[in-house]
């Protein structure tokens, strides 16, 4: 999780990496989850905050996390 | 304190040397003031005629020529301008500079360079020995002097390989051909011995520092290039803070107590985390002012060492600056460029 603690993010979904140099660019949703990550929360304490906050079925929440966790992984961030 | 800086490599083209950079960065000092004499090999170098960085320029004559040619120039420049310090960032001045360095001294000449034994481990048949003790990795690598040797080094690297002269030239061949005309051309061009090494996958990441000679840093900045020249040239950078790299750096400058400044150019797998040693360049690569547009003003704390001033101690830089550069042009008289022809001198 220290990777992700190191991101720079700004409100509107940049992100950097000064470990590899490497920018993104991520939607609200992703943006919402990164910041979530970054305050240390845990998969499911954010799937229950993003039923909370978006419009969206848990079932729908869980597949969007799951995708958007996996795409962290592939890039070595978590 | 006003010092005079004898400074080389201001031609500011399209494959620029350090000169500039190093030149606007000692502008910058807070705590001196800086005069920079352009020391130029040609009268159209672009730094001679950017006279607000470059307040007076002389040809050079080649550091080939030796001790008679060169150094007696520098006494000239000593005795009728003035030259306080003089910082060379050209390759091929060093040997020349290092190896009379304390006859500059005794003429009111100061420089802050490696020695002739820090210097020699630039080389690239040295570097897998370093990187071991820095703590880092080297792509597997042969060093080579014949055919017979260039043909066994393939087969046990394994194609494709980077086929690299000692200090200048590399080209990735994919076959024993392409690897042959290669090793041929370099021999032509710079000599033995041709280095074969394995290809690495990774981002091309760089820092520059300097060591006082001690074992102790005057300041590191580790960057990532975004987007090269077709030389390879970097043209836009941003600051990355990859700690493996950063901390073999340092290791480098604690070990070796190396003195002056240098380049150090690793390929980084961040996937695999390994930071593969490509090369170590023992003076200010052309991109040094970066560091000083983030904070690390390493070529004046050079001055500062030298001249017993207090050091500053650059101990953090912000990641994620970006650094970009671009072309200018200038309108002068034809002044500059007649004295410069007829007196060596702007």
């Amino acid at each position: 999780m220290d990777r992700i603690k190191q991101l720079a993010i700004n409100d509107e979904g940049f992100v950097f990496d000064p470990l590899t140099g490497d920018s993104f660019t991520v939607n609200q949703t992703g943006l919402f989850i990164l910041k979530k990550l970054k305050e240390g929360k845990t998969e499911e304490e954010i799937l229950q905050e993003i039923t909370g906050e978006f419009e969206v079925s848990q079932e729908e929440a869980e597949r969007d996390l799951i995708d958007f966790i996996e795409k962290l992984r592939s890039y070595r961030l978590i | 304190m006003e010092i005079k800086i004898a400074v080389s490599g201001i031609n500011a083209v399209d494959n620029p040397g350090p000169g500039i950079g190093v030149a606007k960065s000692l502008l910058e000092a807070e705590d001196f003031s800086a005069e920079i004499v352009g020391l130029a090999y040609d009268a159209m170098e672009p730094g001679i005629y950017m006279d607000w960085i470059v307040k007076k320029s002389f040809i050079m004559p080649y550091p080939s020529g030796g001790h008679d040619a060169f150094i007696n120039r520098l006494l000239y420049i000593k005795e009728n301008y003035g030259m306080d310090f003089f910082m060379p960032v050209l390759d091929a001045e060093l040997p020349v500079v290092i190896k009379y360095s304390h006859e500059l001294e005794k003429n009111g000449i100061k420089t802050f360079l490696p020695t002739y034994e820090q210097f020699k481990l630039r080389s690239k048949d040295r570097l897998e020995e370093i990187a071991n003790n820095i703590g880092i990795e080297i792509p597997k690598s042969e060093v080579v002097t014949s055919y017979e040797e260039l043909i066994k080094a393939i087969e046990k690297i394994g194609l494709p390989v980077m086929v690299k002269g000692a200090f200048y030239k590399a080209y990735r061949a994919f076959t024993t051909q392409e690897a042959v005309s290669y090793y041929n051309k370099i021999v032509a061009q710079w000599g033995y011995p041709i280095i074969v090494q394995q290809v690495v996958s990774g981002e091309e990441m760089n820092v520059v520092a300097a060591g006082d000679g001690e074992g102790s840093s005057l300041g590191m900045v580790g960057i990532k290039k975004v987007w090269i020249t077709e030389l390879g040239k970097i043209w836009t950078g941003i600051t990355i803070k990859n700690e493996k790299m950063l901390s073999a750096s340092q290791k480098f400058i604690e070990k070796y107590s190396w003195k002056g400044a240098f380049e150090l150019e690793c390929i980084v797998d961040t996937k695999e985390s390994r930071v593969y040693l490509i090369e170590i360049n023992p003076r200010f690569p052309a991109w040094s002012y970066f560091s000083t547009g983030v904070g690390v003003n390493i070529a004046a704390n050079i001055i500062r060492k030298s001249f017993g001033m207090p050091v500053k101690n650059y101990t953090d830089y912000p990641a994620g600056k970006l650094y970009v550069r671009f072309t200018d042009d200038l309108v002068t008289d034809m002044e500059r460029f007649q004295k410069i022809i007829t007196r060596g001198e702007s």
